[in-house]
């Protein structure tokens, strides 16, 4: 309970700054903190692509330009992309299966105020030699480099272990405070999704955080966990951080995932196609992913016969992906499209994902894996998965929340703006990037062999662009907050939980606990009805 | 399902089909292939091409005709029809992609054991990287050389380590690629095809050098491979000590780091070392330009050039470097 006194003499905007117990509050704070670390990410982002313009060490020499991108990976998935996730699941997750709260508030409150010192501590290495071993932070280069890589391997810890509360916090939750008639098949999409993920964070985090330990004891203590001269194995590392860190891909996906199967139903006005095997593939997902790691290896002189189940398992992850998106795409089908800007964004999301999804396929498969691994076309890849996915996702569902977390409507035209630029740009950023990589040309390099200036030249132009297309979306999300016309309590007709309430949602959530008794999908019922209470008209 | 509604499927199929056979056949993305392996993982790429365009344009089309054929008309707050789903179709595409995995798995297999067959007698090749170059050293000719020569059409065996960090030693004309991990010996079989000259890149970042660490692969026919490797083995002290110290600038990899023109190096981790020879003696006070310029060989942590990083130069070139190839480089650079 906030202190009265406290709470009555300070503007009620306050309390995001401060420690609060409150999941909506915790939820934003998320959510606005990795937003800004976004923008820093970008912007780093936008020094690589100018030193890529042209061929040549234009803006700065070799070792500045391994510190941006170290800096620009890690802070992109450590600080952005897992944590803001984990910022929706804060705020929607107590809303959706009819709770006031997490199930840990105090706790809840830790795992975000982890974030911030982490952050800073990350970027404070930049001030004591830097980081410049790749956000991969493969040994011995990593137990070389200067201290700013200590600052980094605990930066991560800490991170991680914000994750990891987060994640304890996420599966009690679900499975202790759901509102009665809230079965376990009639949990959103994005609740399964949040829950596959918070398993594979408490299975493969710690692992992570060990191996940054051991790192980091070498670098400061002695210890030789890694040094080739006393016996060590540098694979070791490599194992210790893809064991972690390919599982990583999906606890920055699965979530994604559950924010479309939230968003298409709602604006085709169906049914969601399959919802049951939609979940059960995000639980296949979770469980498949931790056993596909060593396919980042297979140049890396590992047992040559393991290789063949690693491309297995690598592969057989498609199907369950391929899953979802039929699903989607039937649940368009005969459907009432309603296009406007979440639903432009999770069509984004499908369309973008989709070629990350196909190229991981041809990553899997070891004899082209071994020409093109480290190459472009890996960052090409990558980025289709985590920005062309991961991030449109993050878009279409701050779009669809908007005015449930700010009680006000954003302009329309301004999200259409920015879908189209982030669209356009994303495909001119990297699509290039596939062909560089083909013909030859290496990742993390600040200089590069003439012939890859042109597609080089296209991917920092779509990257500029990318940089612009955040412009429409800051101005409209700042001004639709500020003065934005206000929004109904379900102005999208949704039958989840969260749009039964009030937008934004009271303290404590609900005035009365609803009691559920139909599906989170059941659109095209006559008459359509929320699962609890009335919806207030929508427009 | 009607008549009319099956054969509109298998129209789209075969159109899908089609497209794919389209793309895999005339799509042109990967470099000159120039070793027998280029071959077969080309021809796994271009299935693989295929089959990913169909994929891609089921997605792609069917979003789009989502968004043509069933946008809402105007006016309309109706719901769609409720249907939530359809076992025999969540069946289909749950097999059919399973089918699809399976078979690009067996045929990469296949490629993969293919393109790593062993042949008699093949050419062994020791790679050694450091940060930030390439030796190669040919144990049979015993031989060491900064610039890689191999004949066309012999597989070669590839030993490849490193010295410090990990690298990875990638052809991309003979498609494959392989990390360089120090304390390990890692193998690799190639056979090139194709006579040329091809680039080496490292592929695994390995320091501020990373992106300069490349060297070029000369695949000659056999007797100019013979003759090469006649030539290397001729005693470099032809009489011309620029000649001699040259070689040793390249052997031990000095150009990994430095630009010097006269030696046709452009590294960019280390200083330059053009016009060293009047610089050397304004470095550090007390010392002359050809002390200096020794105990930068010798102990290169004594003094670091501001603007340069401590660490990156090897400090036991006093133990490799034999004092006459050392005092040839000293005068050499003194004469830059």
């Amino acid at each position: 309970m906030p202190k009265p006194s406290l709470a009555g003499r300070l503007p009620s905007w306050t309390r995001y700054l401060w420690w609060n117990t409150d999941h909506k509050v915790i939820g934003l704070q998320y959510i606005v903190t990795t937003f800004i670390f976004f923008l820093l990410g970008g912007l780093m982002a936008m020094l690589i692509r100018a030193e890529l313009l042209r061929p040549g060490f234009d803006l700065m020499n070799g070792a500045e330009y391994d510190r941006l991108f170290t800096n620009h990976g890690s802070v992109m998935l450590f600080l952005w992309i897992i944590p803001v996730l984990a910022g929706f699941g804060n705020y929607l997750i107590p809303l959706m299966i009819g709770a006031r709260d997490m199930a840990f508030p105090r706790l809840n409150a830790l795992s975000f105020w982890l974030i911030p010192p982490a952050g800073l501590l990350m970027l404070a290495s930049f001030f004591v030699g830097g980081a410049e071993a790749g956000w991969t932070a493969y040994v011995p280069l990593s137990i070389r480099g200067p201290d700013g890589q200590t600052l980094w391997a605990i930066s991560v810890v800490i991170l991680g272990m914000s994750s990891i509360l987060g994640a304890i916090n996420f599966v009690t939750t679900v499975f202790t405070m759901r509102a009665e008639g809230m079965t376990i098949w009639r949990l959103p999409l994005f609740v399964w999704g949040i829950l596959a993920t918070s398993l594979l964070v408490l299975t493969a985090t710690p692992v992570l955080a060990a191996g940054l330990i051991l790192v980091a004891m070498d670098r400061l203590f002695g210890t030789l966990f890694f040094s080739v001269a006393a016996g060590g194995d540098p694979v070791l590392w490599q194992n210790i951080f893809w064991f972690y860190s390919h599982p990583a891909v999906y606890i920055m996906v699965l979530p994604a995932m559950g924010i479309i199967s939230e968003v298409i139903p709602v604006f085709a006005r169906k049914p969601l196609f399959g919802y049951k095997p939609i979940a059960m593939s995000s639980m296949a997902i979770s469980v498949l992913g931790l056993t596909v790691w060593a396919h980042h290896m297979f140049t890396s002189g590992m047992d040559p016969r393991l290789r063949i189940p690693y491309m297995i398992s690598s592969m057989v992850i498609a199907v369950p992906t391929g899953v979802k998106f039929f699903s989607w795409l039937a649940t368009m089908w005969d459907g009432k499209l309603r296009i406007n800007t979440p639903m432009l964004f999770a069509m984004g999301f499908m369309s973008l994902f989709v070629i990350g999804g196909i190229t991981g396929i041809f990553l899997a498969s070891i004899p082209i894996d071994l020409h093109v691994h480290d190459s472009y076309f890996v960052v090409a890849h990558l980025h289709y998965v985590l920005f062309g996915g991961s991030v449109s996702a993050v878009y279409a569902g701050l779009y669809y929340w908007f005015p449930k977390i700010t009680g006000r409507m954003y302009d329309e035209r301004l999200g259409i703006v920015h879908f189209v630029l982030n669209f356009l740009g994303t495909s001119l950023a990297y699509l290039p990037q596939f062909e560089a990589g083909l013909l030859g040309m290496p990742r993390r390099v600040a200089d590069y062999a003439d012939q890859f200036t042109t597609l080089n030249a296209l991917s920092s132009v779509g990257a500029f662009l990318l940089g612009i297309s955040t412009l429409p979306f800051l101005y409209n999300a700042i001004v639709s907050w500020a003065t934005g016309p206000k929004a109904a309590a379900n102005p999208w007709r949704a039958l989840t939980l969260e749009w039964t309430t009030s937008s934004p949602p009271p303290a404590e959530n609900f005035e009365d606990i609803p009691v559920v008794s139909s599906g989170p999908y059941d659109f095209g019922q006559t008459p359509a009805v929320s699962p609890a209470a009335t919806p207030a008209g929508g427009s | 399902m009607n008549g009319r509604r099956i054969a509109t499927v298998v129209l789209v199929a075969a159109a899908l089909v089609g497209l794919g056979f389209l793309a895999a056949r005339s799509l042109d993305l990967m470099p000159e292939q120039a070793s027998t392996r280029a071959v077969l993982v080309d021809q796994l790429f271009r299935w693989l091409l295929g089959v990913a365009t169909v994929i891609f344009l089921i997605v792609q089309g069917g979003l789009l005709y989502a968004v043509i054929r069933f946008r809402r008309r105007p006016g309309d707050e109706s719901d769609g029809p409720p249907i939530h789903g359809n076992a025999r179709l969540e069946i289909v595409w749950t097999l059919i992609p399973a089918v699809i995995v399976a078979l690009i798995a067996f045929y990469s297999f296949r490629v993969l054991a293919a393109s790593e067959e062993p042949e008699d007698s093949p050419l062994v090749v020791e790679v050694s990287a450091r940060q930030f170059t390439w030796q190669f050293h040919y144990p049979e000719a015993g031989i060491t050389s900064a610039e890689l020569h191999l004949p066309v059409g012999r597989q070669v065996r590839f030993e490849i380590t490193s010295d410090d960090v990990i690298h990875s030693f990638w052809i991309p004309e003979f498609r494959v690629k392989r990390d360089a991990t120090p304390g390990q010996v890692a193998e690799l079989l190639v056979t090139p095809s194709q006579i040329g000259r091809f680039a080496i890149r490292c592929a695994e970042l390995c320091g501020p050098g990373h992106a300069t660490m490349t060297s070029e692969v000369v695949v000659d026919s056999p007797a100019d491979f013979a003759a090469w490797l006649a030539g290397q083995r001729a005693p470099a002290a032809s009489g011309d000590p620029a000649q001699a110290a040259r070689a040793s600038f390249d052997r031990y990899g000095c150009y990994g780091c430095h630009t010097l023109a006269d030696a046709q190096a452009s590294g960019s981790v280390g200083p330059v070392l053009d016009g060293i020879g009047q610089t050397a003696a304004t470095r550090v006070e007390g010392l002359q330009a050809q002390e200096y310029l020794r105990q930068s060989i010798l102990e290169p942590g004594a003094f670091v050039v501001p603007g340069y990083a401590d660490g990156l130069m090897p400090s036991n070139l006093g133990e490799r470097m034999t004092p006459e190839e050392i005092d040839t480089l000293v005068a050499y650079l003194l004469s830059q």
